[in-house]
């Protein structure tokens, strides 16, 4: 069965190149304990010991007992020795080298990137050792853009999260259109969707939330300090469910099925007229109707009722606006 | 025997041994080739030496005396090697956070794991004293790999799921690489609509695969053109509209908006912005998305489809 062994060939592919970082880190640090090996290259327990088992009867021919690898486990640490031709990793593939090189450049365009000047240097070496005929094919067709205009409240969030600093913000919420000023203690400041977020206790709302880097208007350092509660940072949905959440129903055209990829939806139900069914939980209506007035009849509210009327008196104020001669 | 373990052998016999074997000798001292069948051995040979060169281990043919007679299979122990670089503890740190973009791993983790193996710094110190900075979104696992594709001028294949329609496979001539809020892109011709399209990376649903030599970018192509994108949509703006907000959100659609230009701030605190336009939907949309806090008063065809989205919406054809 060919699908088979290609997957088994992969499998072996994947353990390899595992067991060819590993055996070099061991030789380098006798007597490493398992559980730093299991932690620093991210293996399960069991697989590290069977690819340490496998290692243990490899090793030169004849194959004779002089002739293997010397593998001991004792006491949970880890000893290698007789492979001293595994005594340095294998090279970076171009690939590998040029995904972290590139990674590490789009990280460089972040703001407030306190990091910064060690990436730069040490993309320098990488660079080095990428060598000219890998980079120069890149040369002119590769472009990194920065944060825009977020810059300042990113970096500032960033230091004050950081020294946990109670900051006062200018907030704009969109929706509401309304323009507040908020206390807050910022605990985390990261990216996600192309958007920067600043997770905070609100002393506003008294509760835990999500502020969009962009709405920010300005931001103002208050002196005071304050102890983080332990709210969640990168990687945490961006959307915390509630027990009064609205449970909007909207039927999306193909052309705003975006809205799938950037909220968070459920009981998605694909029908036969090419719309697909969503339900978005909310807790405010007056954002919704933002929303749906924006997908410009790409998005039918289903459900509830009032937002359908919320959507249709906001098309209605709008198109006041063209009716009547601009002041 | 498990193929690990031949693998292993492998290599170790190709990076010990002072001159280039032949499948012949390799086969005369490893006992895990020397089935009776030597055609089987020789396809499980064959499908060794991919996972090797898969894995980037430099497998190569060279002649095995100075006659030229013969050919055989060696591994240069300079070029397997990671070459020495002396990263400062503060390097690997930062390289750490590059390599780990939140919720994925693949290759440039792969990178971090061989450099820092030859480092003093102790990694896991490093990683449990700090916190981890805020990363960019994930780019999927396809970026070594394009970014090779595009280094090398070869046009690739792979599955993609564009944000409207359904999954389908694409065939690009690479044109850019392209970092974009949070995003990278690639940015090149689609072979099957004939023109240039920009594909986002998490967006690519299966290995990214070579096709053969690329077609060039059109003179005068500029990568960094492609950077701009706005309510407009991708690359240079072709238009500019008027539009006047009202005084609750002209200062933010002024700040989100590259290249708006304030023309004046009206007796009742609206803002008439000239703004870089397209005549597009998504243009339109985002006009939109202001309701009664904003007011477009040309170009003519843009207000057209604006109006006549908000009349259907309005749900009477604005009594």
């Amino acid at each position: 069965m060919p699908g088979a062994e290609a997957r088994a060939g992969a499998r072996a592919a994947d353990r390899l190149r595992r067991l060819l970082v590993v055996v070099p880190y061991v030789l380098r640090h006798p007597g490493t304990p398992i559980g730093e090996l299991v932690e620093r290259f991210g293996i399960r327990e069991g697989e590290l010991v069977e690819d340490l088992n496998l290692l243990f009867v490899s090793g030169l021919p004849p194959y004779g007992p002089g002739d293997l690898i010397d593998v001991q486990i004792e006491d949970g640490r880890v000893w290698i020795g007789m492979a001293d031709y595994f005594s340095r990793p294998v090279r970076l593939t171009r690939s590998e080298a040029l995904a972290l090189y590139l990674k590490g450049q789009a990280l460089l365009g972040s703001p407030g990137l306190e990091e910064a000047p060690a990436l730069s240097t040490a993309l320098r070496k990488l660079e080095e050792g990428l060598g000219d005929e890998v980079l120069s094919g890149l040369a002119g067709r590769v472009a990194v853009g920065g944060g825009g205009h977020v810059t300042q409240a990113v970096a500032t969030a960033r230091r004050a999260a950081e020294r946990r600093e109670r900051l006062s913000i200018e907030y704009f919420t969109a929706g509401r259109e309304e323009l507040t000023t908020r206390t807050i203690d910022p605990e985390h400041v990261f990216s996600a969707l192309g958007n920067w977020y600043v997770v905070a206790w609100d002393h506003l709302a008294d509760a835990e939330r999500l502020f969009r880097a962009d709405r920010i208007r300005s931001v103002r350092e208050t002196g005071e300090t304050f102890d983080p509660r332990g709210l969640l940072g990168a990687g945490r949905p961006l959307y915390t469910r509630s027990e009064r959440d609205i449970p909007v129903r909207l039927a999306l055209g193909p052309s705003a099925r975006w809205v799938m990829e950037y909220y968070s939806v459920e009981n998605v139900r694909n029908r036969e007229d090419g719309r697909t069914e969503v339900t978005l939980p909310t807790k405010e209506l007056p954002w919704v109707a933002k929303l749906v007035l924006r997908l410009g009849g790409e998005a039918e509210v289903l459900d509830p009722p009032e937002l359908a009327a919320m959507v249709r008196e906001a098309a209605r104020a709008t198109l006041e606006r063209y009716r009547t001669p601009p002041a | 025997m498990h193929p690990l373990e031949r693998l292993i052998n492998l290599i170790a016999l190709l990076l010990e041994s002072r001159r280039p074997l032949t499948f012949d000798d390799i086969r005369r001292v490893m006992p895990a080739y020397q089935q009776s069948d030597a055609a089987s051995a020789k396809r499980m040979f064959e499908r060794d030496k991919d996972v090797l060169r898969e894995v980037g281990i430099p497998i190569e043919l060279a002649p095995t005396d100075a006659w030229d007679l013969e050919q055989g299979y060696r591994i240069v122990r300079d070029r397997y090697e990671l070459p020495d670089v002396a990263f400062t503890e503060d390097e690997v740190w930062a390289l750490f956070v590059a390599a780990h973009a939140p919720g994925e791993g693949g290759e440039a983790e792969q990178a971090f794991q061989k450099l820092s193996t030859t480092t003093e710094t102790n990694v896991l110190a490093a990683m449990a004293e700090r916190t981890a900075a805020p990363g960019v979104d994930a780019s999927g696992p396809h970026l070594g790999a394009v970014a090779d594709a595009l280094a090398r001028r070869r046009a690739v294949r792979f599955r993609y799921r564009p944000s409207q329609g359904k999954p389908g496979q694409r065939e690009v001539d690479p044109y850019a690489l392209v970092f974009r809020r949070g995003h990278w892109y690639l940015v090149g011709r689609d072979r099957g609509r004939g023109e240039a399209r920009s594909f986002r990376l998490s967006r690519v649903l299966s290995a990214v695969k070579e096709l053969g030599p690329a077609e060039p970018p059109p003179e005068g192509f500029d990568a960094s053109a492609q950077l701009e994108a706005g309510p407009w949509g991708l690359g240079r703006p072709e238009a500019r509209a008027r539009i006047a907000f009202s005084p609750k959100v002209a200062w933010w659609a002024i700040a989100s908006t590259q290249g708006a230009q304030i023309l004046r701030t009206r007796r009742d605190g609206w803002v008439e912005v000239d703004v870089p336009a397209s005549e597009t939907d998504s243009f339109v949309s985002w006009v939109l998305s202001f309701g009664a806090d904003a007011r477009l008063s040309g170009p003519r065809a843009v207000k057209d489809q604006l109006v006549a989205k908000l009349e259907a919406l309005a749900g009477d054809a604005g009594r």
